[in-house]
């Protein structure tokens, strides 16, 4: 669905890359993330996809459309939710998705059944003016569905929504995906990442670091331990057990044998903590 | 379609916004001076200060009757004009664009034409062959133009030059050119910079709105083209022009105006000028930025309306500015038997240009929707 070649943008055309030399690849149905700190690169790498950067150096292919020769056809297949919403402030929610679903030449949602998925439905006649950010934010999303995309880029889809809302949205992302559709999900939350990805890319200062599944990552980067809660002559004892080395295997079990457990977790590392592991850096 | 449908929406916009009516109320804040603030047409009354320095009964006997001629109630005022806490005793008599105050004393003419910087003064006496001469005094500002006439004005026979004025025939080279009065002389200037170069500045604002909102963005990740998305903002411009333009026209001209030509050359102008708005807001990214460039045009485009009210000033370079003939063009299209050629010439340069600021403008913004 999208592909990523040698990729190279520089603001100011010198030597200073935002992004350097990015390659990957997103299947079709996939929901990708592309993570990485602010200023690493995602957004720039996101907007020369979407045609909003011109192309300077590499290979870009998104939805079967070489971006370097971008047809406005190809806008139909795709739907962006911005970071930032943009939404006409003077327009009502309705007129808004109403204007929007205009400007594509393929079958569009009723505006009215995109407002229900994301709870405005009851605010449709008021302007988008009046909403809080959050409204705003979701009235954004729900617009970047109103022309079925089948390659749908979603950036910080659910930054500053109350977690009642950020979890409906994940909701929504899955159910599109179970459609078919293929999510590329720009992010500095691990957390979501971790539960809608299918595979993540790490970008930092413009270079892409590594990509595979968090599952993978996990496995590969996470300490192999199990942390165990249990009590021994009255008093609560916390211990952790390699699952790997055979000593600490037979300690495991003789406490399991003997003391009665209160708590008990294998220990797992985050893909923020991974990500940490991997670059050095924080996700700030 | 899609253009139609941006359209739309832009006048939804506008109708909800402030720049809107804020061109709309300009125009009716001139229509209202020009109706009733400025004359229908300009009468300059001009005040000179004399005294005449002639032996007794000879002023009252000989040059009073020649300017109570010329009054327009028939009679002589007595006035007290003040200056510097003095009353100086004067006689008025009022003609139609002169005012004379005649004094009794060299002192006060003197005293008073120095207070009283517009005035003209002027000492009139009698040489030895018992004939008029004149010493003017002046403010010292006036042109060399002046000082000459008034150099030579008195060296001929007043009643010869009178007899030639009266037998000079003065022709028009084109039959039924009326002009135009001196309120309907401010339309052209007005329309030029209201009904058009407004749209400059309307148009980088919903530019600027746009950019700072993001909605740009958004825009340009639908299946319509950039054009189509300027072109919508262009044709609201048109609309409002054509709108404000009416409010002026319309009760000061009547029906008197080529209104088709007037339209034709309204809808080139605001193409012009919106699309040179479009152009100067894709360089920068808010008004504040822009006001700069946005005042020295205007600044520069307003040129010609000091060439248009000062004929005397026209120089070739302010004839380059395209308001220069546009000023000319606005003013064919009112007056009865105008230049239409002219008008239609003006008219496809105008459209010319704009279609090529378009053109460049829809090639920057494809490059520049994120900056």
């Amino acid at each position: 669905m999208i592909k990523v070649s040698n990729l190279y943008h520089s603001y100011n055309k010198d030597e200073h890359y935002a992004v350097k030399d990015v390659s990957f690849e997103v299947e079709e149905g996939e929901i990708f993330g592309f993570l990485g700190p602010s200023g690493a690169g995602k957004s720039t790498t996101q907007n020369i996809m979407t045609g909003l950067l011109q192309l300077q150096k590499g290979n870009v292919t998104v939805a079967g459309y070489d971006v370097k020769t971008i047809s406005n056809k190809m806008f139909n297949q795709i739907g962006m939710s911005f970071e930032e919403s943009n939404v006409y402030s003077k327009l009502s929610a309705k007129e808004n998705l109403e204007f929007y679903r205009k400007l594509f030449d393929v079958e569009t949602r009723d505006p009215m059944e995109l407002l229900r998925l994301v709870g405005l439905h009851d605010k449709a006649d008021i302007r988008a003016g009046e909403f809080s950010k959050g409204m705003k934010h979701r009235l954004t999303f729900a617009r970047s569905m109103i022309n079925n995309p089948t390659l749908w880029f979603l950036d910080e889809p659910t930054t500053g929504l109350d977690p009642a809302i950020a979890s409906e949205i994940k909701g929504i992302i899955r159910e599109q995906n179970k459609k078919g559709v293929t999510i590329f999900l720009t992010t500095h939350n691990m957390y979501i990442a971790d539960e809608l990805c299918d595979r993540v890319a790490f970008i930092v200062d413009g270079e892409l670091l590594l990509i595979d599944s968090p599952r993978n990552l996990k496995l590969q980067y996470g300490d192999k331990l199990v942390e165990v809660e249990y009590i021994k002559e009255g008093e609560t004892i916390k211990e952790s057990f390699s699952t790997i080395q055979k000593e600490d295997l037979d300690k495991l079990q003789e406490v399991i044998g003997k003391y009665e457990i209160q708590t008990m977790h294998t220990k797992e590392a985050t893909l923020e903590e991974i990500f940490i592991k991997v670059t050095g850096r924080e996700l700030v | 379609m899609k253009l139609w449908h941006s359209f739309l929406k832009e006048m939804k916009l506008s109708a909800r916004g402030f720049y809107f009516y804020v061109e709309i109320l300009v125009a009716v804040i001139i229509l209202v001076m020009i109706l009733f603030v400025v004359p229908e047409n300009f009468r300059s009354v001009e005040d000179e200060y004399l005294f005449y320095d002639w032996p007794e009964g000879v002023f009252e006997e000989f040059v009073l009757p020649t300017l109570m001629e010329d009054d327009l109630d028939g009679k002589i005022e007595s006035v007290e004009v003040e200056g510097d806490d003095i009353l100086y005793p004067a006689q008025l008599i009022e003609s139609e664009g002169t005012r004379y105050y005649i004094f009794e004393s060299e002192e006060a003419v003197l005293r008073l034409t120095d207070l009283d910087r517009p005035k003209i003064g002027a000492i009139i006496r009698m040489d030895e062959q018992s004939q008029p001469y004149y010493e003017y005094y002046l403010q010292g500002y006036e042109t060399q133009r002046l000082r000459n006439v008034y150099s030579i004005f008195h060296i001929l026979d007043f009643d010869l030059m009178e007899a030639e004025f009266e037998s000079q025939e003065v022709r028009s080279l084109t039959d039924g050119y009326l002009e135009l009065s001196d309120r309907e002389n401010i339309v052209p200037a007005m329309l030029t910079f209201n009904g058009s170069m407004m749209g400059v500045f309307i148009i980088a604002a919903y530019i600027f709105l746009d950019k700072q909102s993001g909605i740009i963005k958004a825009y340009a990740i639908t299946a319509s083209s950039v054009w189509q998305y300027l072109m919508s903002k262009v044709l609201v411009v048109l609309v409002s022009t054509i709108l404000s333009t009416v409010i002026i026209v319309v009760p000061i001209m009547r029906l008197q105006p080529n209104y088709g030509i007037l339209f034709v050359l309204l809808l080139a102008s605001g193409l012009f000028s919106s699309t040179l708005g479009l152009v100067v807001a894709s360089f920068y990214r808010n008004m504040m930025q822009a006001f700069g460039i946005l005042y020295f045009l205007m600044i520069g485009l307003m040129l010609p309306a000091i060439a248009y009210f000062t004929p005397s000033w026209n120089p070739a370079w302010v004839q380059w500015i395209p308001t220069y003939p546009l000023i000319q063009a606005f003013k064919e299209t009112i007056l009865v038997n105008g230049d239409i050629g002219y008008v239609a010439w003006v008219s496809l340069g105008f459209f010319i240009a704009s279609g090529i600021l378009f053109v460049f403008a829809n090639a920057r913004y494809k490059k520049t929707l994120v900056s």
